[in-house]
């Protein structure tokens, strides 16, 4: 990459409301240092404490996922991607991209096509239900304990968007996408 | 038994518990990594307290977190579960549930666990700013 590329991809950002980005390798150092940022970033651009909150909150879930899932994923390290966006209409979106193993995608989109087609009130009410169910409680492979989605479209204003796309031909690898508009 | 004590680090929440005092204090934002690896001595110390208290005692608790993320959340309300299994037992517990004033979310949290754990006192106030 030379300068002028380089350019090229920081005016792109900025022209498409790209506040934040990063990629790379995820630990908690990492999800702790850059939430700061999130939170400094937000608070910059005139943001009350309530939105701020809800970034922040959305930021943490999608990193922590990354910190989480990721290596299983490619075993390759926690590697994956985050950002966050502030649209025309002031909005922020909270973005990440991180690969995820194939047999990973049926429960994902098991999980996150019901939250979809809630309204607020109904994912308010299944987050009620699912701090009860102790079926989860010490679920090793849910870490929040089936909450983190929920948590996620609870802080949303609009429903949660994901994508899922295949990177190698035999659909062995997949790279997860998803956006929460705060 | 000897106060439980937990400084505070940008991830984590200051626990103070001071068993002496009948008086548990927890405040602060909580994302650790693993929250069932925080959470389990602070279980653990607080299960060893409420095992040998009498029946009479009296037990004050102040949470006011400002954050925590979708893994501690469980824990966090099994915390005052345990507190709820102890008042049931008949030891009076008064907790106080602490939110930022903007914090609706925080609030409901709070006015939830007073529907779910019915034998604690519970008091939900917003969280004075200075």
């Amino acid at each position: 990459m030379n300068t002028a590329l380089f350019s090229e991809f920081c005016n792109r950002a900025a022209g498409n409301g790209v506040l934040f980005y990063y990629s790379g390798e995820f630990s908690q150092n990492v999800v702790h240092t850059l939430g700061d940022a999130v939170r400094r970033r937000v608070d910059a651009c005139g943001a009350n404490g309530v939105v701020r909150r809800k970034v922040f909150s959305a930021f943490v879930e999608m990193a922590q996922n990354i910190v989480h899932y990721a290596e299983a994923a490619n075993g390759a390290g926690r590697i994956g991607a985050v950002a966050v966006g502030l649209g025309e209409e002031g909005r922020f979106s909270v973005l990440c991209a991180s690969p995820v193993r194939a047999d990973q995608v049926e429960r994902i989109r098991s999980r996150l096509d019901p939250l979809r087609s809630m309204t607020l009130d109904q994912i308010r009410q299944a987050y009620r239900e699912q701090l009860r169910n102790e079926a989860h409680a010490e679920d090793e492979v849910s870490r929040g304990a089936g909450l983190g989605f929920l948590t996620l479209a609870r802080e949303a204003s609009e429903p949660i968007e994901y994508r899922i796309t295949y990177t190698s031909g035999d659909h062995s690898r997949a790279e997860f996408y998803l956006r929460a508009v705060i | 038994m000897n106060d439980f004590h937990l400084a505070p680090t940008g991830e984590t929440p200051e626990i103070h518990f001071e068993y002496s005092r009948n008086r548990l204090s927890v405040a602060g934002e909580s994302y650790p990594e693993n929250a069932m690896t925080f959470y389990a001595p602070i279980r653990s110390s607080l299960a060893q307290y409420l095992e040998q208290l009498s029946v009479d005692a009296a037990v004050e608790a102040h949470f006011a977190f400002k954050y925590f993320n979708s893994s501690s959340t469980k824990l966090i309300r099994h915390l005052i579960g345990m507190l709820n299994d102890a008042a049931s037992q008949g030891v009076r517990v008064a907790l106080h549930w602490y939110h930022d004033p903007d914090d609706d979310m925080m609030m409901e949290f709070g006015m939830d666990l007073g529907e779910e754990y019915r034998q604690i006192a519970l008091k939900v106030s917003p969280l004075e700013t200075a």
